[in-house]
């Protein structure tokens, strides 16, 4: 049977992301328990760093050489790349994995159109299982659904399949030894219909994204303004994480959008989720409550957040925050 | 300007359940996506700014038309809603085939979708329907511009956005910059009630041969449970500022996490 | 609109209106409630939510721009408001009880004149017909209106009035012929706000509804075109009668939305709070308190939604329907909210809580729009009046 493809997400910078490091290292995984050759796809307008580093992970990584990137959201390029590759090769991939990043959703979703196969969405663990039940030897995916509520487990009623793979699922773990990249040109290529990217704006530093971050400081209506948000940036700073928000935050000017967490903006699963004056009303837990670790500081000692948190502070935030600052800096100095 | 919203009915967030087959169980009181009312309000904006209209086209049982009403009653023009009994237990594959089989009888300029579905859903079925119709995909809109012949979007990106063009029809993914959803008003309710709501089976829209729905499911559902206790909730009350941190920390030591 | 159907069921309209006045009192008017009370400041931004969501349209007809609701239509939106902030609620009440003069008996021309700017809810409408000698005692106004020409004359002062200060037409009654009968001797007429010789002379600081501006307003040789006169001369006391007649229940829909904010918020808290190692709900005396709280205000919800049918239909005993409901109802807020309070103990005497609030904006429900002793005649003479 065909083998597991692995989708490398190439940033800005040409540089391949963490999320694809860790999609490498389940993949492979998956691929020993199902005795299955894995591979690396990174197709982009210069794919050569990306390829190259994903060897780490993988022993192949086929790269392809895609000007049209340049001008063209990358997506849709990629998918028509990789459908072109999955066509022409001896033997198609059985499962394609992806990052499930707002790039890899779009990835996914036109793939699975050109070839004519499912997806599961927002794996949060991965195993092989044997054939059983009628159900053919397959990946079995867990997922945490509506805000992580629950926990299912799904499988492919077929033998092929796109997994799309939370962030922080498994640690990217190398190889002993490097992997090689192989160079592909793909023909019959389906081009996608045109899309033209008119101007790239720059307005904010490509920080690691936050779905990527070991350890978020996040802050909600509590923190009041944005000048208290620089007092999380300097926790996260020291806990080498990212600033995170709630809608409230956000609605009222002081972060930006890309850091809400919630309902309506990112899911997170860090190892630490460190809140301040965040309430913890369904909008905003369910995009944060798998986190391993939630540690929440709030005024009201009956903020919902209570509920879940793993410990919960009651203090007024303004002075916790420096007090935890200086207590780290302590630490570390 | 014909602007179709795709807009999924989803249980109210928080009242999810699974039924007894194991799948989401839809009787549970239905609500808009959320993220399909961002779309829909900048598809009124565009109705408010230049006429033509917007149609509500949604996969979902025929029972769940409260959901639909309120859309309506927020000023959509009409409704279309894909309802077979084949298509219980549909996969993300399917919902993209139905919808996109449904777009191909409706006249449209643009077709608007929202970022992924409370009840599970990925975002990814705007990309598989565009894709299928082989129209332009603009995702991660956080604003929206037609012109003449075609439409412009700021597409949110990890350093701020990019600005992308394409011809109509295009099919444009939207996120909640794109406007807080108004509040249908009391005259939009009441109007709500002679739009019209129409039915169609996968017959009426030339899928009655295809493989899509329950039966023809591409993933399947094993098992559900609830997830791991999180244990009780250590409580910190009544200190001071500097023991309030010696706390958090040693409970970060403790746990191993620094 | 549709009228009601039988058995006091609600249309489908009626249910699509109320919930979605809910969801806008939830997530627009309550988190503003406690800030309005304290601040005792006219929420204006309400007043344009209000409006711009077509409920201040409400009890207006649609050939002017309203949406022509039915009587029990209004007072479920009263209601759905008031629950979360009884001055919000008052502000569509104060508009119906304001506009029912000129609904009742004005011409076309006045109408087309005055109704389209009330429907947007651009304008605001006040009742000006107490005194400060002149309560319970209506027809002892002596705020006086003398013709001279094609206008007459206004003095006076009118005492206590809803939105006196906000308004931008005020419907006063004023004595016309001193010389007739106590019935006959008044008029009614649409005084603009911005005329000549009109003035706010006092602001009120009440106990409750703070952020409704209660006023004295000063009539000062106002001079008011005969065209603005409502009805006949003499016919203004009857009209204030018929008036109060309609209006009613919207205060009782007011007492009942209070009533039930509190019990909402008493069961809550009841679920919530713990003692003796249980939520207080669990113990009988608290259930006790909640579910007589539950069957007094739902019992004043039910007689309000017949009342508004009788009214509606044209019951010639209006005036008994709309009296028993607004004493009723008035009495349950008041025992509910105070019942409210009595479980959050001592936490519901802070203001940190909203039942405090509650159970003061309560009080207002039994004083205005007649005292609960008069709606006790009104009632009393009707049943008098059947067994004669």
């Amino acid at each position: 049977m065909g083998g597991i493809w692995v989708v490398g997400e190439v940033d800005g910078d040409g540089a391949l992301t963490k999320l694809s490091c860790e999609a490498a290292t389940a993949s492979r995984l998956l691929g020993e328990a199902a005795m299955l050759d894995v591979r690396g796809v990174v197709v982009a307008a210069e794919p050569d760093a990306a390829a190259a580093s994903m060897t780490a992970f993988l022993p192949v990584v086929i790269a392809v050489r895609a000007p049209e990137a340049l001008e063209r959201p990358a997506a849709a390029v990629v998918a028509a790349r990789v459908a072109a590759l999955a066509g022409a090769a001896a033997e198609p991939p059985a499962y394609v994995v992806v990052g499930a990043t707002p790039d890899g959703r779009d990835l996914a979703g036109a793939l699975a159109a050109l070839l004519g196969v499912g997806i599961l969405v927002g794996a949060t663990g991965l195993a092989w299982a044997d054939a059983a039940d009628g159900l053919p030897a397959g990946p079995r995916v867990e997922m945490q659904p509506f805000g992580g509520r629950v926990v299912t487990t799904s499988a492919f009623t077929g033998e092929r399949g796109i997994i799309l793979l939370r962030p922080n699922m498994v640690a990217a773990e190398p190889l002993a030894a490097l992997g090689r990249v192989e160079a592909a040109a793909t023909q019959e290529i389906v081009d996608p219909a045109p899309v033209r990217v008119v101007e790239r704006v720059v307005t904010q530093s490509t920080g690691p994204a936050i779905e990527d971050a070991r350890v978020i400081v996040a802050g909600g209506r509590g923190v009041g303004g944005p000048d208290g948000f620089s007092g999380l940036a300097d926790l996260a700073g020291l806990l080498g994480g990212a600033v995170g928000a709630t809608r409230a935050a956000v609605d009222a000017g002081w972060v930006d959008y890309a850091i809400q967490i919630g309902q309506t903006g990112k899911t997170v699963k860090p190892a630490v989720y460190l809140a301040f004056g965040v309430s913890g009303a369904i909008q905003h837990k369910v995009g944060m409550q798998t986190s391993e670790i939630i540690v929440a500081v709030n005024r009201d000692p009956d903020a919902p957040i209570g509920e879940f948190a793993d410990l919960f502070v009651v203090a007024d935030l303004a002075a916790v925050v420096p007090a935890l600052a200086s207590a780290l800096r302590a630490r570390a100095g | 300007m014909r602007i179709v919203v795709l807009v999924k009915p989803v249980p109210d967030p928080g009242e999810e359940r699974l039924g007894a087959d194991g799948r989401l169980d839809r009787t549970v009181s239905a609500v808009i996506n959320g993220n399909d009312e961002y779309v829909l309000e900048a598809a009124l904006q565009l109705l408010d700014a230049n006429g033509g209209d917007v149609t509500l086209l949604s996969m979902a049982p025929a029972g769940i038309t409260d959901p639909i009403r309120k859309a309506l009653a927020m000023g959509a023009t009409r409704a279309v809603l894909v309802s077979d009994p084949a298509l219980v237990g549909a996969c993300a594959w399917s919902t993209a085939q139905v919808l996109a089989a449904a777009l191909q009888t409706l006249e449209y300029d643009l077709v608007l979708v929202g970022a992924d579905t409370s009840d599970g859903g990925g975002g990814v079925v705007g990309a598989a329907v565009a894709t299928l119709l082989h129209h332009p995909y603009l995702s991660h809109a956080r604003k929206i511009e037609p012109f003449e012949g075609g439409v412009r979007v700021e597409r949110l990106s990890a350093s701020g956005h990019d600005v992308l063009e394409a011809a109509l029809p295009a099919v444009v993914g939207g996120t909640q910059l794109l406007g807080e959803p108004r509040y249908p008003t009391l005259r939009g309710i009441m109007g709500a009630r002679s739009k019209e709501i129409a039915i169609r089976t996968l017959a009426e829209i030339g899928l009655a041969d295809r493989a899509v729905g329950g039966a023809h499911a591409t993933t399947t559902l094993l098992d559900a449970r609830p997830p791991a206790s999180r244990g009780s909730t250590r409580v910190v009350r009544g200190a001071d500022p500097a023991a309030a941190a010696a706390a958090i920390v040693d409970f970060l030591v403790e746990r191993r996490a620094i | 609109m549709t009228a009601a159907p039988a058995l006091g069921r609600l249309t489908d309209d009626q249910r699509a209106i109320r919930d979605a006045v809910r969801t806008l009192a939830r997530e627009r008017v309550a988190p503003r409630a406690a800030e309005i009370d304290r601040s005792a400041t006219f929420p204006e931004d309400l007043r344009a939510l209000l409006a711009e969501q077509g409920i201040l349209g409400l009890p207006f007809p649609e050939r002017f721009g309203g949406l022509g609701a039915d009587l029990l239509t209004v007072c479920l939106a009263i209601e759905a408001l008031s629950a979360a902030c009884a001055t919000t609620g008052l502000i569509l009440a104060v508009q119906e009880l304001g506009a029912l003069p000129l609904l009742l008996a004005g011409t076309e021309e006045q109408l087309e004149r005055f109704v389209p700017g009330l429907a947007a809810g651009r304008d605001l409408i006040a009742f000006a017909l107490t005194e400060a000698d002149a309560g319970s005692d209506a027809a002892a106004v002596r705020t006086r209106a003398i013709r001279d020409g094609e206008s007459y004359v206004v003095s006076g002062t009118k005492r206590f009035i809803s939105h006196g200060s906000v308004a931008h037409l005020v419907i006063v009654f004023a004595v016309t012929d001193p010389e007739a009968d106590r019935r006959r001797r008044i008029s009614a007429f649409v005084v603009e706000t911005d005329s000549p010789g009109f003035s706010v002379s006092r602001l009120e600081h009440k106990l409750g509804i703070r952020g409704s501006p209660t006023a004295e307003l000063a009539f000062d040789e106002v001079r008011v075109p005969v065209a603005n006169r409502i009805g006949a001369e003499g016919d203004g006391f009857d009209l204030a009668m018929r008036t109060l007649d309609r209006s009613r229940p919207g205060i009782a829909a007011q007492a009942i939305g209070i009533a039930q904010g509190a019990l909402d918020a008493a069961a809550a808290y009841a679920g919530q709070r713990r003692q003796f190692g249980r939520a207080i709900g669990e113990f009988q005396l608290v259930q006790g308190l909640l579910a007589d709280m539950d069957a007094r205000t739902e019992a004043a919800r039910q007689l309000l939604y017949t009342a508004c049918d009788e009214i509606e239909h044209g019951a010639p005993d209006a005036g008994r329907w709309s009296a028993l409901c607004k004493l009723v109802a008035g009495d349950a807020a008041m025992a509910v909210t105070t019942d409210a309070v009595q479980v959050f103990g001592g936490y519901g005497y802070l203001d940190d809580f909203p039942v405090e609030r509650m159970m003061r904006d309560a009080k207002i429900t039994q004083l205005y729009e007649g005292t609960q002793q008069i709606q006790r005649l009104v009632i009393a003479r009707a049943l008098l009046a059947r067994n004669a």
